[in-house]
């Protein structure tokens, strides 16, 4: 049993197999081999984790991503952000962390920000002067806030996977999210103060006051969706479901930005992306599935119980465990692989499951970006032309600064508690 | 595809006005899953960790898919006949969906297709691995 459910698995991975197939062969040669039980057991359990409500707000939250990113959205966004901060010393900077923080409350893609964002950024800070392996690095780690802040597509499937709610993980989201934004911005500004970046222009409320008024239609969609969910109006589904359509309305009626042909489009992408997601969590549950009547984690359990280790060390070696393979593999898929094993170890040590949701995003939100594999890297070589080397050089300050943000996070709860407390009522 | 963006107009025109409207999202839902995952295969997108793959040598980069695709075949073969099973006993015992009266054959197959089709696309770009392409 442990060829099927570990040496197989892990020789496939490294081969690169599809993770899909991965997991397929191991649980069908676990069935079939190791096990008592009827084989359409593979059938009932992948058709029924894919049977739940929950998991529809991830088509739809990709679709809005999808449609509020092919229009100017992000730059109107970036319009309002400068005109506001545009007085300070790294004022580009900042706008860019800013951005990116907004538009991740809009999407739950962290690659789609780094091109979008990237795209208008980049050239207005190359001209501002600011040293391109600082850009770079800023540009490529920025959009890493994207999968923690909510609608986040990551704890949706952690939500899944923990039997967690997901109300109360993107309100716990919120405050580590708005952390990290904070802690960048410091860097940049102490930054820009050391590398002389000069200021821009005063602040006017006049020129304020207009890019409000050209970006509330954008600024409207993390409204209407968080809005939705706390204020009891939605599930985060149907709020998905509303995202959907306002973005549709507001880039093809208010923007007249999409033809009927692009929304098309952005559903054709939807669909491949929901099925490449989908499909994984369908074999991971039978995978899950029998790591559990296996006893698998109960046993892991016992184990780091019978070392008598303390919290804050378990934690750690869980967080190195985390960055590793987020170096590796694709978010959704690691949290699926893991969520099953690590959860009841984290429960056994008292620790929250919504906290551990929120610590598990993080380090996998770094993976994102670690060299040298990190994905977004690749996103910015490619969509933005930049050098490997320069990224490498500029994103070392970055990793650094989210390692601080992901040790608070993870020992200090009431950064991601408070905010789901104040949000969601009896938690 | 634009079924998708129907599905949300929908779901917002008719959310409260009809019963068994989500159970009917989800039924799309995982149409697009299964379904999906056919053309995710054939356009090799799937998500998979090929950072060791490559760096290998051609040659063993070669070997590596044909095995990947073999296995595929075999595996999504298999997946499709266990579900075949399962379909043909939700059209036995005539299971209806609880709130929109729709048979669960018809959410039930879309597994058995999408792996049907999986098993089918694996043995062309078998085919087409064995005959010297370079990808499947």
């Amino acid at each position: 049993m442990s060829f099927a459910l570990g040496a197989l698995p892990i020789v496939l991975l490294l081969l690169g197999f599809p993770i899909f197939l991965v997991l397929l062969t191991a649980v069908t040669v676990a069935l079939v081999f190791f096990m008592n039980v009827p084989l359409t057991v593979l059938h009932q359990t992948m058709y029924g984790s894919i049977d739940a409500f929950a998991l529809l707000a991830i088509p739809y939250f990709i679709y809005a991503g999808e449609l509020m990113g092919r229009g100017s959205v992000a730059q109107r966004i970036v319009d309002v952000v400068q005109s506001g901060v545009g007085h300070v010393r790294g004022s580009l900077g900042v706008t860019t962390v800013g951005t990116s923080a907004i538009f991740g409350a809009i999407s739950g893609a962290s690659a789609a920000t780094v091109a979008t964002i990237g795209k208008i950024m980049l050239p207005a800070m190359r001209n501002a002067g600011y040293p391109a392996p600082f850009t770079a690095g800023l540009i490529t780690s920025v959009g890493a806030i994207d999968v923690i802040i909510p609608p986040s597509i990551p704890l949706i499937v952690y939500g899944a996977a923990a039997q967690e709610s997901v109300p109360r993980l993107y309100a716990a989201g919120l405050l580590p999210g708005f952390l990290i934004a904070a802690i960048l911005a410091a860097y940049v500004l102490w930054f820009a103060r050391r590398a002389r970046i000069p200021a821009g222009g005063r602040f006017e409320w006049r020129a304020f006051g207009r890019a409000l008024g050209r970006g509330v239609w954008a600024l409207g969609a993390p409204v209407i969706i968080l809005g939705g969910i706390y204020g009891g109006v939605f599930s985060p589904t149907e709020s998905a479901g509303i995202a959907c359509v306002y973005a549709a309305f507001v880039t093809r009626f208010v923007y007249r930005e999409l033809s009927w042909r692009e929304i098309v489009d952005a559903a054709a992408t939807t669909f491949v992306f929901t099925s490449q997601i989908l499909l994984i969590v369908a074999c991971a549950s039978v995978f899950s599935w029998l790591l559990t009547v296996n006893q698998v984690p109960a046993a892991l359990v016992q184990w780091i119980e019978s070392m008598h280790l303390a919290r804050w060390s378990v934690l750690l070696a869980i967080n190195l465990l985390l960055l590793v393979v987020g170096c590796f593999i694709d978010p959704l898929s690691s949290i699926l692989l893991l969520t099953p094993l690590l959860v009841p170890v984290v429960k056994s040590l008292g620790i929250d499951t919504v906290h551990f949701g929120i610590i598990f995003t993080v380090n996998l939100a770094i993976g994102l970006f670690h060299p040298p594999f990190g994905i977004n890297i690749f996103v910015a070589q490619s969509v933005l032309k930049l050098e490997l080397p320069v990224i490498y050089r500029g994103i070392i300050p970055f990793v650094f600064l989210y390692l601080v943000a992901l040790a608070l996070i993870t020992y200090i709860p009431e950064i991601s508690l408070a905010s789901m407390r104040l949000l969601v009522r009896g938690s | 595809m634009a079924l998708n963006f129907v599905n949300v107009v929908g779901r917002y025109v008719f959310s409260t006005a009809i019963l068994g409207a989500d159970e009917v999202q989800v039924f799309v839902m995982v149409w697009m899953t299964f379904a999906g995952a056919a053309v995710v295969t054939w356009r090799n997108q799937h998500l998979r960790m090929d950072v060791l793959f490559d760096l290998l040598p051609a040659k063993a980069r070669r070997w590596i898919r044909l095995a990947e695709v073999t296995l595929l075949a075999v595996m999504a073969g298999f997946a499709a006949v266990q579900s075949v099973r399962f379909a043909a006993l939700m059209v036995s015992v005539d299971r209806r969906s609880e709130a929109a009266n729709i048979p669960m054959v018809i959410p039930h197959s879309a597994v058995v297709l999408g792996f049907a089709l999986m098993a089918l696309l694996a043995l062309v770009k078998l085919a087409r691995l064995a005959r010297g392409a370079e990808e499947g």
